[in-house]
């Protein structure tokens, strides 16, 4: 009893994460890692690309329902199933994936709805630019793997974010939407 | 009807004249592709995209009818790793050496009030065995694209099967015996 109202109150305190002993570190899995994006095409289907290559940590303190995450993405992975297509994203029209070979995803706020992640607040940088992003989980759970002997812990995550507040504006005069809808999956491993 | 979906969809009178009968559309290869979903360990949605869809679409909106024949080119898998990618055109999953190409036929069309295409029932045929499908419109919608010079319509669809039943079975039930596709669509007009 002595033991949870400390728990309590550290976690009130909001230190929790590097004090306490539950507290465990996961290495994001890249064979079962992908961020994709959709954005609308000309008010007639959605196009998507998927970027194949991703790295990052998470922490999740399971009894003080906390986490943290620090994952990054290389864009120079864009991948839309059209050569002509993905070149043109990785251009400097839109990503500049040749000046920003990477974006960046912080997150130091995990909303927990009972035992399961629900949401994570944190900023996205893209193309150098810094905005607050909302990852909501479609799914969320944590598995013992018998392929890596350890346990897993992910889910699907989506979350919408508006391309112009990072500096990607081309096509919007013709139509092309400014919001992208961002469809994750991730899965990481306990270290 | 026909009116209030062009009007809908912004562009000129120009497709009334086209549409008055069947219009054949080519899937266009720049905007037509499946992504399959399928639940892993009950944590997280694999993706995989094939394509692009190569076939072709007549659609009659004043009559109401549609037909539709579409080569799937299942070797074309592409989830972004390479070793699944190599596992899924295995012979206990989609066994491509043997059937490189899924198919999906379909005579039977719903329309929705405004002439748009809602839903699809037809035949797909995956592994060499062939079951029912049906593919309900999430959105659909048709433009007068400027750069083609054509008509362009299409949509975002969906569907959902069990692999099972096509005898693609590895790894069940930790990689769920679901499968929900996603389609991304565009066919042009001649």
């Amino acid at each position: 009893m002595k033991k949870f109202s400390l728990l309590a109150v550290t976690a009130a305190l909001g230190f929790v994460a590097a004090a306490h002993a539950e507290s465990a570190t996961y290495a994001i899995e890249p064979n079962h890692t992908f961020a994709t994006f959709e954005i609308g095409h000309m008010g007639t289907s959605t196009n998507r690309g998927r970027f194949n290559k991703t790295s990052g940590t998470v922490t999740l303190d399971k009894a003080a329902k906390t986490g943290a995450l620090d994952v990054t993405v290389d864009t120079t992975s864009l991948d839309t199933g059209t050569a002509a297509f993905t070149k043109h994203i990785s251009s400097d029209e839109m990503l500049n994936v040749a000046a920003f070979p990477t974006a960046h995803l912080v997150a130091t706020k995990f909303v927990f709805n009972g035992d399961k992640v629900a949401e994570i607040d944190g900023t996205l940088t893209l193309m150098g630019k810094t905005n607050p992003v909302v990852l909501k989980a479609q799914n969320y759970n944590c598995y013992m793997s018998p392929m890596v002997k350890r346990e897993v812990c992910g889910g699907d995550f989506d979350a919408t974010i508006v391309r112009s507040q990072y500096g990607v504006t081309y096509g919007l005069n013709y139509g092309f939407p400014d919001t992208v809808h961002l469809v994750i999956q991730v899965e990481a491993v306990k270290q | 009807m026909l009116a209030a979906l062009c009007a809908s969809a912004g562009f000129a009178p120009a497709l009334a004249q086209s549409v008055s009968g069947p219009v054949t559309y080519q899937l266009d290869p720049a905007h037509t592709f499946v992504t399959f979903e399928v639940l892993h360990f009950g944590t997280s949605t694999l993706r995989g995209r094939i394509g692009p869809v190569l076939g072709e679409v007549t659609v009659d909106r004043a009559a109401r009818t549609g037909d539709l024949r579409l080569r799937i080119p299942v070797d074309t898998i592409s989830t972004g790793m390479h070793i699944l990618d190599a596992r899924l055109k295995q012979p206990d999953l989609l066994a491509t050496t043997e059937y490189p190409e899924a198919y999906f036929v379909a005579t039977r069309f719903q329309f929705d009030a405004a002439g748009g295409v809602k839903e699809v029932r037809g035949e797909f045929t995956l592994r060499g065995v062939g079951e029912p499908l049906s593919l309900y419109a999430r959105s659909f919608g048709c433009r007068h694209d400027e750069t083609l010079g054509r008509d362009v319509c299409g949509g975002d669809f969906e569907a959902d099967l069990k692999r099972g039943r096509f005898g693609a079975t590895f790894g069940e039930p930790f990689i769920s015996d679901d499968v929900h596709l996603v389609i991304q669509v565009e066919g042009i007009a001649p």
